[in-house]
């Protein structure tokens, strides 16, 4: 019948979450699917360019320990786009937590796995800051984050006056230098294993499709009982921890705990980063929509594109000009994408 | 037969096609000078369509548009405002923070971006078109002081202001109160007998009838009838031409619940949003209607009676046993209470998501296993028996709800309630933007419901949908009850009844 | 009485004076000549940086990349006298340029692709970022010549800096836009209400186009300013310019939804923002709780705007 031509206008969502004939032109036309394809290209170029040093066992290792944070700094972001919001205080989350960790190990003398925990709690309970004076005050995440961001770094960087930690004990530190199988990095592997559950969270249990609901529709999620404001607070709580865990990465990588790890100002410099992950996996900013493995790969391709053109001696100065025009590219091709898609009615 | 001279907007033959839909076939309607021409159909026939056609959104794939005799051809909506079509939508189209003034006169603004602003001049010219209208307004004051009713007339000023050939009003008296629209009503008359012509675009059968001249309806995508003059045309008639045959209230069997147990209670109930003294019964296997004009407060309290606003006053029962609700997911999970919105696009259904989680949503919670685990082939076994009973038409669960028929979509927003198997369903506006058969489909099902057992409160303004479903009618107005009747399914009488318990409401 | 109390600048001015007393009361250096040129020419550079920022607020986006802008913009300028030994004038010209052409580089994205500002300006961000550092290859350029460093830190009529001239002269032209001018109007309405603007002829395109190239202009002259404050070419110029450039509008009642900013009250955001700082310096507070005083004050400004739009919602007047 007639009904309403109109309601075919959903903002056409860039990957359909539910598994799909693998011969179809829309698998094709997925997210992941192009991501794997340009990091296989990519791969074959720069191995060509450099005569296979990218290929050698120490680039694979030294990729993947960047790949680790990268993926787990996009995580963090991730689970709070799918509530449609945006925390702009990734990094000066992941500094506090992994100050708090250096302080514990190096003043406290605590063993690292108890100050390690004590690092993502600290991470939770600032998240669950966030969540809540967003929850309670309606007010919009970007300018909320924007003064936590502020308020977090300040105050960590009072507490320790700028101070590092250098003090890491050899075993947690040994994370980032041990390499297994010559080229696998134990943090690539942490990467991984946060990636499969976040996977299961969002395909398996309650909590997860309730974010997913929550974000998508809050009116709606909210009438057909799902606690939004709670959901919400568990995602910025979720954000802390991944966050908390990114910088633990990064310790465990440089073997100090620097004020200084997320830029100069407020942690900044992890925000392109903590976007271009999902972006490129196609997470809606829009919210109730999430992919894992698109941002994981997202994240991979980054580190690899980066990676590649240091290798090639493109000057470091131009690495962060190039990641900016990879953002922007990215989203106009997923632009692109999406609206070829949504005019084909192949969604 | 109108002079050839009085025509100011003609639509001949106009057709529109989507893919694999007919939505307009062969349209025509004319508009004389100083009248008020009203513009029916039901949800589906066509008349959106056409409405979007007018004011420029779309582009006929046939026919033509004429104003003042000549042919006219926009394809944008600001062309068709060039062209004199004014438009008064639904939604209000004025910038919050400027002053009357700059929003009637923010068109001539716009001819260069670096000339400055003489705000004397625009408040003069803006006076000029409020005296018009008759409206004691300050040209100076912020649009966002006013209430809605006079940010409307703000509209219309603006229109006429732009020296529209036609005003086109849409749904114009959907947010406001009696008394607004009948100054809204004096208003149009006013301008009417000074020549103006406007379409009125209303589902008011009651309004229709009180204001306009002439009616076009539309049935199905083609002209039930092009233009008639309204007089002689009585509610009956106008019903038969939009539906095609007369109203039918179906043939049930009336029914006696007087020893059914009550399911829910509200004994004196207010609430912070205005409620006072709400007395309310119903019993298992009963549908209580709950009729009311827009801003009764009807859905603030079906969304009160589910835990979204709070009860400051009276009590709650539920079996009998007295609650406290504190929240949706207590009404939903422990209280078994399911609330059918009347915005299924923005609250009763994530548009983004699939059949199966919009379905499944409110039975997450039960199905889950150990630890919140939950696979999408639980909810399936789960859901499945209730999306297949509504007969809802999807390619697969996996389709996203937002690219099924607005039938489609009301049905999984009522199969997620079967699904949760709830004691109480409040249905609000069931059948709003709903084509014919899906609405006697929802019909047929919610009184199957309640013959099995499912209490129901029925929120409608449709008074044929409420005289056909509801046991009984309790009627609202301005947050207060006005009174109760039992339906005897005399659809004359019944109606009378009711108007009259809102009429002695509004003049208490 | 209370028509005034209601308007944007009547709780900032209030504070202003408020703290100067109290500060002034405290520690009388605070209003010696030397003090308070120190605080103009702060408040004339914040001041740029805030208004690149509100005009995008008021058409209902963000401009991450101002910072970034002004950076490029700065590293420019010097750049192009030292290397190029082109004069002040004609190289804050081309940099000025140079932020206009950013801008609308951001605005051409964003009103094209209808892409969010935030994620086309984060990228832009990091391009002109990536750019500067490529120029500068993360090393100042020292060669400011002697005019330019007097320009920025001279004063003339006591404590006045030679730089508040040009900074009053851009207060009174924003004001001038955003009140009296068709395309100020026209931006205010856009983030007020984008499809009704649409609706009355407003080209949404060219106002977004207008309004970021307008930003950029902004962000540049920060930059130049700055230069001729610090006398020195620094490639980190800009870094730190994100949360200033949000706390100050806010402060001065911007909607963050677009539609409504306020010249004025901004300004007497940037004044309280660097009030605060000095007096935080003066009183020898640690100078790192600056951020933390900054995050609190943008969170108590949007409270209490939020808090007065909701009060404004709920008593809808029946006029």
């Amino acid at each position: 019948m007639h009904g309403d031509e109109t309601s075919v206008a959903a903002p056409g969502p860039a990957a359909a979450a539910k598994p799909m004939k693998t011969g179809s032109v829309r698998f094709y036309l997925t997210n992941e699917f192009g991501l794997v394809v340009l990091i296989v290209l990519f791969a074959c170029m720069f191995g060509l360019l450099t005569n296979g040093r990218f290929f050698s066992a120490f680039n694979q290792f030294t990729l993947g320990r960047v790949a680790a944070v990268n993926i787990m700094v996009g995580f963090a972001m991730m689970v709070v786009i799918v509530t449609g919001g945006l925390n702009l205080a990734v990094g000066a989350m992941g500094v506090c937590s992994a100050m708090t960790f250096g302080f514990l190990v190096e003043w406290a003398g605590l063993p690292w796995p108890v100050a390690a925990l004590a690092g993502i709690a600290l991470g939770v309970a600032l998240g669950w800051i966030n969540g809540f004076v967003i929850v309670r005050s309606g007010l919009h995440s970007f300018i909320i984050t924007l003064a936590s961001m502020s308020i977090f770094f300040g105050v960590m960087i009072y507490l320790t006056k700028a101070q590092s930690f250098r003090a890491i004990p050899p075993g947690f530190s040994a994370f980032g230098s041990m390499r297994l199988f010559s080229s696998v990095s134990p943090l690539l592997v942490v990467a991984v294993v946060m990636a499969a559950l976040l996977v299961f969270l969002y395909r398996y249990t309650v909590t997860g499709r309730e974010m997913l609901a929550a974000g998508a529709r809050p009116e709606a999620a909210e009438l057909s009982g799902v606690r939004v404001g709670r959901v919400f607070i568990l995602c910025h709580m979720l954000s802390g921890a991944l966050a908390a865990v990114t910088a633990l990465l990064v310790v465990a990588r440089t073997g100090a705990a620097i004020p200084s790890m997320a830029g100069q100002q407020l942690g900044q410099d992890w925000l392109l980063p903590a976007f271009l992950g999902p972006v490129l996996g196609g997470t809606l900013l829009s919210g109730g929509r999430v992919s894992v493995i698109g941002t994981m790969l997202g994240a991979v391709l980054v580190t690899m594109l980066t990676n590649g053109l240091l290798l090639l001696q493109i000057g470091e100065f131009w690495v962060q000009a190039c990641l900016g025009a990879l953002l922007l590219i990215a989203v106009l091709i997923d632009l692109a994408r999406r609206s070829y898609l949504a005019h084909r009615r192949m969604v | 037969m109108a002079e050839t001279v009085d025509l100011v907007f003609q639509a001949r033959g106009v057709s529109k096609f989507f893919p694999g839909v007919k939505a307009l076939e062969g349209v025509s309607i004319t508009l004389t000078k100083g009248s008020i021409h009203a513009l029916l159909g039901e949800n589906g026939a066509g008349k959106s369509t056409l409405i979007k056609l007018i004011t420029g959104v779309f582009r006929p794939d046939e026919g033509e548009f004429l104003v003042d005799g000549t042919p006219v051809s926009f394809s944008s909506t600001r062309e068709a405002i060039a062209t004199g079509i004014g438009v008064v939508h639904q939604e209000r189209n004025l910038i919050p923070r400027f002053s009357v003034g700059e929003n009637i006169m923010l068109e001539r603004l716009s001819a260069r971006m670096f000339k400055p602003i003489d705000y004397g001049a625009i408040n003069a010219e803006a006076r000029r078109w409020l005296d018009v209208l008759g409206l004691d307004l300050d040209p100076a004051t912020p649009v966002s002081q006013l209430s809605v009713a006079k940010m409307q007339l703000v509209e219309i000023a603006k229109a006429l202001s732009l020296r529209s050939r036609v005003l086109l009003l849409d749904e114009p008296t959907a947010s406001l109160t009696t008394h607004e629209t009948v100054a809204l009503f004096e208003l149009l008359k006013k301008l009417r007998d000074e020549g103006v012509s406007m379409l009125f675009v209303s589902h008011k059968l009651e309004e229709i009838q009180e204001i306009c001249d002439q009616v076009t309806v539309l049935r199905d995508g083609k002209n039930a009838c092009d233009s008639r003059p309204m007089a002689g045309l009585g509610r009956q008639d106008l019903v038969r031409l939009m539906i095609g045959r007369s109203e039918q209230i179906p043939d049930w069997e009336p029914r006696d619940h007087t020893g059914s147990p009550a399911v829910l209670q509200l004994e004196g109930v207010s609430t912070p949003l205005g409620h006072r003294d709400i007395d309310l019964t119903v019993r298992r296997g009963e549908i209580v209607g709950l009729y009311g004009l827009v801003g009764a407060g009807r859905t603030e309290l079906a969304k009160s009676i589910m835990g979204k606003h709070p009860v400051t006053g009276g009590t709650i029962r539920l079996e009998g046993k007295p609650v406290l609700v504190g929240s949706v997911g207590e009404a939903i999970h422990t209280h078994r209470l399911g609330y059918v919105s009347e915005d299924r696009k923005q609250e009763g259904l994530i548009l983004l998501h699939s059949v199966l989680d919009n379905a499944g949503i409110t039975i997450w919670r039960k199905l889950a296993r150990f630890g919140g685990f939950l696979t999408d082939r639980t909810i399936r076994v789960a859901a499945e028996p209730h999306i297949r009973k509504l007969e809802v038409r999807t390619p697969s669960f996996g389709q996203l709800v937002g690219n099924l028929s607005g039938g489609n979509q009301q049905k999984i927003s009522v199969a997620k309630w079967l699904a949760a198997g709830v004691k109480l369903l409040i249905v609000d506006e069931p059948s709003v933007g709903i084509d014919i058969k899906t609405k006697a489909y929802l019909h047929e099902l919610l009184r199957d419901l309640s013959d099995q057992g499912t209490a129901i409160l029925l929120i409608t303004s449709d008074m044929p949908e409420m005289i056909a479903l509801a046991d009984r009618i309790v009627v609202m107005n301005d947050y207060r009850l006005a009174g109760g009747l039992h339906n005897t399914r005399d659809y004359a009488a019944m109606s009378e009844g009711i108007m009259n318990l809102i009429h002695k409401a509004e003049a208490a | 009485m209370s028509r005034m109390v209601q308007t944007d600048w009547f709780g900032p001015l209030a504070v202003t004076l408020l703290a100067i007393v109290i500060i002034g009361a405290f520690n009388p250096s605070f209003l010696s000549p030397l003090n308070i040129q120190v605080l103009l020419l702060a408040i004339t550079v914040n001041m740029l940086i805030a208004y690149a920022q509100m005009i995008i607020v008021a058409i209902g986006q963000m401009n991450l990349a101002v910072g970034a802008i002004g950076g490029l913009a700065a590293i420019s300028f010097t750049g192009m006298m030292q290397v190029w030994g082109l004069s002040p004038p004609v190289a804050a010209l081309l940099a000025a340029l140079i932020g206009l052409g950013a801008g609308i580089v951001n605005g051409c994205f964003i009103a094209i692709t209808g892409i969010s500002a935030f994620v086309i300006t984060l990228a832009t961000l990091s391009v002109f970022k990536g750019i500067n550092l490529a120029i500068t290859r993360a090393q100042p350029f020292y060669g400011v010549p002697q005019s330019v460093k007097d320009f920025g830190n001279t004063t003339f009529l006591g404590p006045l800096p030679w730089l508040v001239i040009p900074a009053a002269v851009v207060f009174v032209l924003m004001w001038y836009l955003l009140n009296r001018l068709p395309l100020g109007r026209f931006i205010l309405a856009v983030g007020g209400n984008t499809h009704a603007a649409e609706l009355s002829g407003i080209s949404v395109r060219r106002t977004v186009i207008a309004a970021h190239a307008i930003s950029g202009l902004l962000a540049a002259l920060a930059g130049v300013a700055l230069v001729a404050r610090l006398e020195i070419g620094q490639p980190t110029i800009g870094d730190d310019w994100l949360i200033l450039s949000f706390a100050a509008p806010v402060i001065g009642g911007a909607v963050l939804a677009g539609g409504h900013v306020s010249t004025v009250a901004t300004l007497l955001g940037v004044i309280i923002v660097a009030i605060i700082t000095q007096a935080l310096v003066l009183f020898h507070i640690d100078p790192f709780l600056v951020q933390v005083v900054l995050g609190l004050l943008i969170l108590w400004a949007v409270g209490i705007n939020r808090w007065r739009e909701v009060r404004v919602a709920r008593s809808l007047k029946r006029i």
